[in-house]
C-alpha cells in the first residue's frame, strides 16, 4: 500500500521534471537575446555571432537542441556551459556542496527550534510567552531577508568587527573559521524560516486541541503536557511536516538575496547567472535539481505524515 | 630606528626618518590616505612644525612609501560581475574580473603606460615602415611559459591570427580588421602586414583581449604572466600564485585571489570590515562612506567616461544648429563635476576626447562655459521653445545632469520636457531614435577609434546622425600618419569639428572609481579600466 503509493509519487514526480524541462526550456528560449549576444556584448558583429553560434550549436533549431538535452540528460551527462566552456557538472558540485551545508546547518538549527517553541507556545496560550513568540514571528515574518541580513553586517562586521561581512569561502577553513564564516548567514535563514514553522505547529496543534477526542482526554484527567506530545502532536504532524519540507525545498533553492548579500557561491545564484547569460544546459540542470529537492522532499512530508497517521492510509 | 633600506640624501634638514614613530606614523598615514600636499602642510604647521620642513617632510616620506616596494601578502580583489561565462581564452574577455585574470596569467606584446602610450612587453622593440603599412615585433628571449616551454615567434603568430578570418570571434576583431596577416619574419620576429595603414595597432596590441597565448590552445591559464593559476572556478573565484620564473623582476605578491560581489552595498561592507582589500565601482553617493573609513581609500582614476547628450541632426530640433548650441551653452559644466560627479570627474566640451586621452587631446580647443544669455540667445535663434529629452539611469548622476539643464533651461524661459524610462530596452529603442536622448560610454583606448565609433558617416552607433566629409577624410588619413605633431594637429582639427558641428552635448566625462586597502601602495593609472586598467597584479605591494 505505502510502496504503491510511493512508486506512484516518483513517477508523477519524473513526470513534473519534464514538464518543467519543457517550460523552463521555452522561458530561457523567449528571453531577449542568447548566449553568443551576451558573450561577445557591445562589440557583437554579425559575422563573429553567426560563427560563435556555430560553435555553441545554437544554429540547430530549438527542439532538436532539447531532445539533445534531454537524451545527454538521461545518461547523466549535464553538458558543458555554453557561456563559459566549463563542464556542468564541475559547476554545479562545489556549489551544491556549499547549498547543501548552509542548508542543512540551517534545518539542523531551525526545525528543532521551532517545533519546540511552537509546541510551548501552544501548551501555555495566552501566555506572555505564547505573545512574545507570536509578537515576533509575525514581526520577523514581514520583515525581508535582505533587510535582516544588511543589518546583522552593519552591526556585527562594519560596527562591531567580529564577524567577516561576505561568507566567502576560500575553500580550506577550519572549523571554527568556517562557523564564523557562516554565522551571519544562518542567523539570516533561521530567522526567516522559524518563524513560519513556529506559527504553523503552534496553529496545528491547538486546531487539533479543539477536537473531540482531545476534550476526552482532558475529561478523562490526563495532563495538558502529555495530551499535547502525545495525542495532539501526532495528528497535527502532516501540516508541520510539510511546511517543514517547504522549507527545507526553500532553502536549497529560493536563498539568492542571502547568496548575493552574502557572496556565498550557492546554487540559487548560479542559476540567476545562468539565465543572464542565457546557459540554457546551466539553467536546465539547477532547474531539474531544484525541482528534484521539491518533489523528494514533500513525497517524504507525505510518508511521514501517513506514517503518523494510520487513518490516512486507507484511501476514502 | 633606521631599520628601513633606503638612504634619503641628507638636506640638513628634519627629514622623514628622522622623525619619532609617532610622527612617521603621522606622515605615512596622511601619505597613504592619498593626502594632498597641501592638506599634509597643513596638517603638520598645525602641529608646529615650519612650512619648509613640513614640505620636505612631505616629500621624503612620500618618497620612503613611493619607493621600497616590499614582498609578500596576498590581495582579494571583489569585482562587481562575474558569472559561468567567466573566461580564460583572452580574445573572449569582456569584463574587469576577466582582466584582471588576464593581466595576472599572461602578457601581451605590448603594455600601455598609465598615459596610454604603447611600451614594450613581449616584443622587446616595434616599429612600423613610414605610411604604417608594415609593423615589425622583435620578440623578447628568455621568456616562458607556465608550463616550461619557451616563448615562440610562432606563438605570437598564432596568438594574434586569432583575432583574424571568418572563424574568429575575438571581441576585438573589428579592431584589428586593418591587419592582413601576421606571419614570422625571422627566429625572433613578427610582422603584421597591414590592410590599410593603421598607426594605432600598438595601442590596441596593449589591450586586455590582445594577450599571447600558447600555440594551438585557448589559452587555458598557461601564460607568460606575473602569476601562475592555482585554481579557477568559474562565477565563484580563481587563485593565483607568484611564478618564480617571471621575465622580469616579477610581481610583489605572494598571492592574488579574484572574485565578485554584484550587490553594492555588500561589496562596500566587505572592503570596510577588511574581507577584501580591492573593489570596483563605486557610486559618489558612497564617496562619503569609503573617505571617512580609516582603513580603505577611493581610487578615482580621471578617465574619458563620457556622459552625453545626442540631439539627432537627422530630425528636429537636432537639425536645428542654434538648438544645439542652446544645449551646450546651457550646461552648467562646473556643477556638473562638483556637485554631481562630487568632483570626481572632469569637465566636457562636446568632444568626446578627454584629457585621459593623452596626446591627442585637443587642448587647444577653447572651452566651452556655461552661459544662459549664450543659451537664451540660440534657443531665441533656433525659434523653438520647447524640447523633450529621453533619459535613463545609465550611469549614476546621468538623470541630475539632465534636471539640471531642465532647471537652468526654465530660467531663461525654455521649457526642457525630461521623458525619463527605464535602462531596460533603452539601447534598442530610445537610443539612436529618439530626437534626444543621453548616451553613456566607456572609453576607447584611441581618440581615432573613439570618434571613429561615434561620429563617422554611417557608423553603426552614430548616436547624432552627424556627417562631415572632412571629418571622414581626417579619419582615414590621421591612422596613416606617423609623425606625433601632425597626427595631433588633426587630431584637433576632427575634435574643433565635432565641436563645432555636432549635435552632441558632452558636459563631463566621469572618473573611474574604485577602493583599495590603506596599505596598498604602487597602484598604475592607466585610465582604460576599473582599478587603474586592471593592470595592478604585477606592480602593488603592501606597505
Amino acid at each position: 500500500m505505502m510502496l504503491q503509493m510511493v512508486n506512484r509519487r516518483i513517477a508523477i514526480g519524473v513526470a513534473t521534471l519534464i514538464v518543467v524541462s519543457v517550460i523552463v526550456f521555452i522561458g530561457t528560449s523567449i528571453l531577449p537575446g542568447d548566449v553568443a549576444q551576451i558573450i561577445l556584448g557591445q562589440s557583437a558583429t554579425p559575422e563573429t555571432l553567426a560563427v560563435l553560434r556555430a560553435q555553441l550549436g545554437l544554429d540547430e533549431p530549438g527542439y532538436i537542441r532539447y531532445f539533445l538535452w534531454l537524451g545527454d540528460m538521461m545518461t547523466g551527462d549535464l553538458g558543458t556551459s555554453k557561456a563559459g566552456g566549463a563542464s556542468i557538472a564541475s559547476l554545479i558540485s562545489g556549489r551544491l556542496g556549499n547549498t547543501m551545508v548552509l542548508a542543512g546547518l540551517v534545518a539542523l538549527i531551525s526545525i528543532p527550534l521551532s517545533i519546540a517553541l511552537g509546541l510551548f507556545a501552544a501548551m501555555h496560550p495566552g501566555t506572555w510567552f505564547d505573545r512574545i513568540v507570536t509578537f515576533c514571528t509575525l514581526s520577523l515574518i514581514s520583515v525581508p531577508e535582505f533587510f535582516i541580513a544588511t543589518l546583522l553586517v552593519l552591526v556585527l562586521a562594519v560596527e562591531l568587527n567580529w564577524l567577516p561581512a561576505v561568507a566567502y569561502m576560500s575553500g580550506d577553513e577550519s572549523g571554527w573559521e568556517l562557523i564564523k564564516k557562516l554565522a551571519m548567514p544562518i542567523v539570516t535563514l533561521v530567522i526567516v524560516v522559524s518563524a513560519q514553522m513556529i506559527r504553523m505547529t503552534r496553529a496545528g496543534i491547538l486546531n487539533v486541541m479543539n477536537s473531540p477526542y482531545i476534550e476526552m482526554a482532558i475529561l478523562k484527567g490526563v495532563p495538558r503536557r502529555r495530551i499535547i506530545l502525545r495525542h495532539a502532536l501526532f495528528n497535527a504532524i502532516g501540516p508541520i511536516v510539510n511546511v517543514i519540507a517547504l522549507n527545507l525545498a526553500y532553502l536549497v533553492s529560493g536563498v539568492v538575496v542571502v547568496e548575493i548579500i552574502f557572496a556565498y557561491p550557492g546554487l540559487a545564484k548560479l542559476m540567476i547567472d545562468g539565465v543572464q547569460t542565457r546557459d540554457l544546459p546551466l539553467v536546465q540542470a539547477c532547474a531539474m535539481i531544484f525541482c528534484g529537492t521539491y518533489v523528494v522532499l514533500i513525497i517524504l512530508a507525505d510518508v511521514a505524515s501517513i506514517l503518523s497517521n494510520p487513518r490516512l492510509r486507507l484511501p476514502k | 630606528m633606521k631599520d628601513n633600506d633606503t638612504v634619503i640624501p641628507s638636506t640638513g634638514e628634519l627629514s622623514y626618518l628622522d622623525l619619532d614613530r609617532a610622527d612617521q606614523a603621522l606622515v605615512e598615514k596622511a601619505v597613504r590616505k592619498g593626502y594632498s600636499r597641501r592638506e599634509i602642510l597643513k596638517l603638520m604647521m598645525a602641529t608646529g612644525v615650519t612650512a619648509a620642513t613640513a614640505n620636505h617632510l612631505f616629500s621624503s616620506g612620500g618618497a620612503v612609501l613611493a619607493d621600497t616596494p616590499k614582498k609578500g601578502g596576498s590581495v582579494t580583489m571583489a569585482s562587481n560581475l562575474h558569472g559561468p561565462d567567466d573566461q580564460l581564452d583572452p580574445i573572449l574577455f569582456t569584463s574587469t574580473i576577466d582582466y584582471t585574470r588576464g593581466r595576472a596569467t599572461y602578457n601581451g606584446l605590448l603594455q600601455l603606460s598609465n598615459e596610454l602610450v604603447p611600451e614594450p612587453e613581449l616584443a622587446e622593440s616595434f616599429s612600423s615602415n613610414s605610411d604604417a603599412t608594415e609593423w615589425t615585433f622583435q620578440i623578447r628571449r628568455g621568456v616562458t611559459f607556465h608550463d616550461g616551454q619557451p616563448l615562440t615567434a610562432d606563438d605570437v603568430v598564432y596568438s594574434m591570427n586569432r583575432h583574424l578570418g571568418e572563424e574568429s570571434t575575438s571581441v576585438i576583431k573589428p579592431a584589428l580588421a586593418s591587419v592582413q596577416s601576421w606571419r614570422k619574419s625571422g627566429p625572433r620576429e613578427v610582422k603584421a602586414v597591414m590592410n590599410t595603414p593603421n598607426a594605432d595597432l600598438p595601442v590596441v596590441l596593449g589591450l586586455f583581449q590582445s594577450k599571447i597565448v600558447k600555440d594551438g590552445t585557448t589559452g587555458e591559464g598557461n601564460g607568460t604572466g606575473p602569476f601562475t593559476l592555482e585554481s579557477f572556478e568559474p562565477g565563484v573565484k580563481s587563485i593565483h600564485k607568484r611564478n618564480e620564473n617571471y621575465w622580469r623582476e616579477g610581481a610583489n605578491l605572494d598571492a592574488i585571489e579574484l572574485t565578485a560581489i554584484t550587490d553594492k552595498v555588500a561589496r562596500i561592507n566587505a572592503i570596510l570590515a577588511g574581507d577584501v582589500q580591492m573593489i570596483t565601482n563605486i557610486e559618489p553617493t558612497a564617496f562619503r562612506q569609503i573617505e571617512s573609513s580609516d582603513n580603505v581609500k577611493l581610487l578615482s582614476i580621471p578617465a574619458a567616461l563620457q556622459m552625453g547628450i545626442c540631439c539627432l541632426k537627422s530630425t528636429e530640433p537636432g537639425s536645428n544648429g542654434d538648438f544645439v548650441k542652446g544645449m551646450q551653452y546651457i550646461q552648467d559644466r562646473e556643477h556638473i563635476v562638483n556637485k554631481i560627479l562630487k568632483g570626481k570627474g572632469s569637465i566636457g566640451n562636446d568632444t568626446p576626447i578627454s584629457k585621459a586621452h593623452g596626446p591627442d587631446f585637443c587642448s587647444e580647443l577653447p572651452q566651452r562655459q556655461y552661459d544662459p544669455d549664450k543659451a537664451k540667445y540660440h534657443f531665441e535663434k533656433s525659434g523653438y521653445s520647447s524640447a523633450e529629452i529621453h533619459v535613463a539611469p545609465l550611469v549614476s548622476g546621468i538623470e541630475d545632469v539632465v534636471l539640471l539643464a531642465q532647471a537652468n533651461c526654465s530660467k531663461i524661459g525654455f521649457d526642457l520636457q525630461v521623458k525619463r524610462v527605464p535602462t531596460d530596452g533603452y539601447w534598442g529603442a530610445i537610443w539612436l531614435t529618439e530626437p534626444v536622448n543621453v548616451v553613456f560610454w566607456n572609453m576607447r583606448p584611441t581618440a581615432n577609434s573613439q570618434m571613429a565609433l561615434q561620429f563617422a558617416t554611417g557608423a553603426k552607433w552614430n548616436d547624432t546622425h552627424w556627417s562631415n566629409p572632412r571629418f571622414d577624410e581626417l579619419l582615414k588619413t590621421s591612422l596613416a600618419e606617423t609623425d606625433p605633431d601632425k597626427r595631433h594637429a588633426m587630431y584637433c582639427e576632427m575634435q574643433t569639428l565635432i565641436h563645432n558641428g555636432s549635435g552632441m552635448v558632452i558636459p563631463s566625462f566621469s572618473n573611474v572609481n574604485d577602493a583599495i586597502a590603506d596599505n596598498i601602495m604602487g597602484m598604475p593609472t592607466v585610465p582604460l579600466g576599473q582599478l587603474g586598467g586592471n593592470e595592478w597584479p604585477e606592480f602593488i605591494w603592501l606597505a
